[in-house]
């Protein structure tokens, strides 16, 4: 009997039952249908354990730190950051759009937030320079996907959470493949800026900016501590190359590695300080304090100062000192509406993951995973075979439903089965992530096509025909990831996230 | 059953408005606590015992104040392809049966809720928690762990009271698609998570 039940939950979701009913309604039915009664109270105590976690809480404060960011207007510096590195090659407007998609994923892990904060800028920005709105718009919604594969991100802590992975190992698999959409974008624009002349556009457009003392100082002092850092993180891996070589032993305290390195990080600055205009070094500085956010959230999970769910605190702190103390942004007033926004849209995924925790209970006990198995494994034993038919499963899933509740219902019946096959599970945690996230912008029911609709008051039939191109190459990267684990692995790998 | 209706939006509209101020302070409590536990393990050396279940227990109560809010809003994810490509008349009654499982599923856990609260579990001390009476010269309390079951009876409570308005509303809709239905407090966007 508790075989038919992810046949009647698969058509509780498509006749439109919210998933958080649907993850309940179909195995509290065949529980009580098979005299089971006592477990339907397991039931309703596993949707309470599985929300009563501390790992779950990084969940509501990336979104907050990602909606106190946006208020806080980081998004035009973010933008104008780009157009200064990128907006003078063909097709400049859609480069910026990309990079700056992917500089946002690094402080919100939501698509749906990089759409409507870049779109709302970048859409009429690019339609003045010449650009068709579809294609402003489709752009904009293609590389949105980047928000939630590079970290940050949103549906990487619920896979963590529901599959018990490492949040921290997701995070740093992430980065790489979320790198590869990125260019993979900027080729195809590249491709078309031939074909369709694309138009170039200026580097600076608000010339004469000025940057406030306070802000320029925290940018003065956060870069040359980044630079340095990263000198001496330089430093480390050559002597401990030099040192497994048995070539010199060079190993120095960490700390004065990094003072010696100080100095020279402050004159190698001042020497590109010399050779860049000073629009563009304002224009620079001004990205500084946004962008310590990642490399706070990563370095501090890296280095093991904090848990993914404390950085996630950090960073909300982060951003509350930057909105008020340094940019001054914000305003008191403006606290309890992003605060509600994010607990508003953090708490309907909360009670996701509590009946996808009862669900899994419930496909564990059907023998539902080992008949999927079977019937799998009947298909082809070949994994590569069977990881293809996955990312096309994974694909249509993605055109329905949106990639959170889509890892919620599928990571328990897919993961277990793909990890047996010697697929490392961190591996396929972000083939199906990737693959989903790509999903949110696949027509019909994509979720950001949606939103860029909105933003762009374009038609959303108009802009899926615009973004086929650029959902190619986003498939294209699909299959380099699930067929180079590599790509997705080595970060970990070399971190000691991953065995 | 306007009359009804306009009462259960009435409630609705001012219970939710109190569960969303209550969240949104939640939440940010919450980022306070775990700041502390920062603060004080990194800073002091001093690892504290009771931040990880103070935020949980915040967190609990934030989402049961505010989920229910989003329910009324149609924030609940879901596959709306089907009720939005039928006509009016079945797609209604579509939506009125979903909305009618969901009740379902609602009021059983209702009774799972009560047994879980109010029964031998939740009689325990929590581990950490406990009220600060000592500062005002009392004993301190250790809180019972029913007090973080609560929430989640709390807001399947407050899901049905929204789950019912719903379905009023979808009934007046079948009846007279010109009714004039009382407003439902919704401001002008909502974001998703993802």
């Amino acid at each position: 009997m508790l075989a038919f039940f992810l046949p009647v939950f698969l058509l509780l979701l498509l006749v439109g039952l919210p998933v958080f009913f649907g993850l309940l309604l179909a195995p509290g039915m065949l529980l009580w249908l098979n005299g089971q009664e006592r477990d339907i109270a397991l039931l309703y105590r596993n949707v309470y354990n599985g929300m009563d976690s501390f790992p779950l809480m990084a969940l509501p404060f990336f979104v907050l730190a990602g909606e106190l960011m946006n208020k806080g207007g980081i998004t035009m510096r973010l933008v104008e950051f780009s157009q200064a590195l990128m907006g003078h090659f063909r097709g400049g407007l859609a480069h910026v759009n990309i990079l700056s998609s992917m500089l946002f994923a690094g402080l919100s892990g939501s698509a749906v937030a990089d759409t409507s904060a870049l779109g709302s800028t970048l859409i009429p920005a690019m339609e003045k320079n010449g650009y068709t709105r579809k294609f402003a718009a489709a752009i904009t919604a293609a590389s949105s996907v980047i928000g939630p594969i590079i970290p940050p991100s949103g549906i990487m802590i619920i896979y963590a959470y529901v599959m018990g992975e490492s949040v921290a190992a997701l995070f740093l698999a992430g980065i790489v493949p979320g790198i590869l959409v990125g260019v993979g974008l900027m080729l195809v624009v590249r491709l078309m800026a031939d074909r369709y002349d694309l138009p170039k556009a200026e580097r600076i457009v608000n010339r004469g900016q000025v940057i406030s003392p306070l802000e320029g100082w925290v940018s003065f002092v956060l870069l040359r501590i980044n630079f340095a850092g990263v000198l001496a993180a330089a430093f480390a891996g050559v002597s401990a190359f030099l040192r497994a070589a048995s070539v010199a032993d060079i190993s120095l305290n960490g700390w004065l590695v990094f003072l010696i390195f100080l100095p020279i990080a402050h004159l190698l600055l001042m020497r590109l300080r010399s050779v860049v205009s000073p629009d563009f070094r304002v224009i620079c500085k001004k990205a500084v304090a946004p962008l310590q956010t990642p490399i706070i959230i990563l370095g501090g999970i890296l280095v093991g100062v904090f848990t993914p769910t404390e950085a996630s605190a950090v960073a909300v702190a982060y951003a509350l000192i930057i909105s008020f103390g340094v940019l001054r942004s914000m305003q008191l007033s403006d606290l309890p509406a992003v605060f509600m926004r994010a607990a508003l849209s953090a708490s309907t995924i909360l009670l996701l993951v509590g009946a996808a925790v009862a669900f899994k209970t419930v496909v564990s006990l059907s023998h539902a995973p080992e008949q999927m198995a079977a019937f799998i494994l009947d298909l082809s034993d070949n994994p590569l075979i069977l990881l293809f038919l996955i990312n096309i499963l994974l694909f249509i899933v993605g055109m329905f439903l949106d990639a959170g509740p889509a890892i919620i219902i599928l990571g328990p019946i897919l993961g277990p089965i793909f990890v047996d096959l010697g697929v490392h599970p961190v591996h396929f945690a972000i083939i199906m992530s990737v693959n989903l996230t790509v999903g949110l912008a696949t027509p019909p029911m994509g979720l950001v096509l949606f939103v860029a609709s909105s933003v762009s008051g374009e038609k959303v039939e108009t802009i899926s025909k615009a973004i086929l191109p650029f959902l190619a190459v986003e498939v294209l990267v699909i299959f380099l990831i699930t067929y180079v684990p590599a790509i997705s692995m080595t970060i970990p790998r070399l971190t000691g996230f991953v065995q | 059953m306007l009359a009804l209706l306009r009462i259960i939006a009435w409630v609705n509209t001012h219970i939710l408005r109190i569960g969303r101020q209550l969240a949104w302070i939640a939440l940010a409590v919450m980022v306070v606590v775990i700041l502390t536990q920062v603060f004080f393990r990194y800073v002091l050396n001093n690892a504290l015992a009771w931040p990880d279940e103070a935020a949980r227990f915040l967190m609990l109560w934030m989402t049961a104040f505010i989920a229910p809010s989003a329910m009324r809003w149609s924030g609940f994810v879901s596959i709306d392809m089907l009720p939005r490509a039928l006509p009016r008349v079945p797609s209604l009654v579509l939506v009125l049966i979903l909305l009618v499982m969901s009740l379902a599923v609602l009021v059983t856990a209702v009774g799972h809720g009560y047994n879980h609260t109010f029964g031998f579990g939740g009689k325990f001390d929590s581990s950490s928690l406990r009220v600060p009476l000592d500062w005002i010269g009392f004993e301190s309390v250790k809180v019972k762990l029913r007090y973080m079951y609560g929430s989640l009876l709390v807001c399947v409570v407050l899901l049905i009271i929204v789950t019912v308005e719903l379905i009023l509303r979808s009934l007046l809709t079948l009846v007279n698609p010109n009714a004039e239905l009382p407003a439902n407090d919704a401001p002008d966007t909502m974001l998703s998570a993802d």
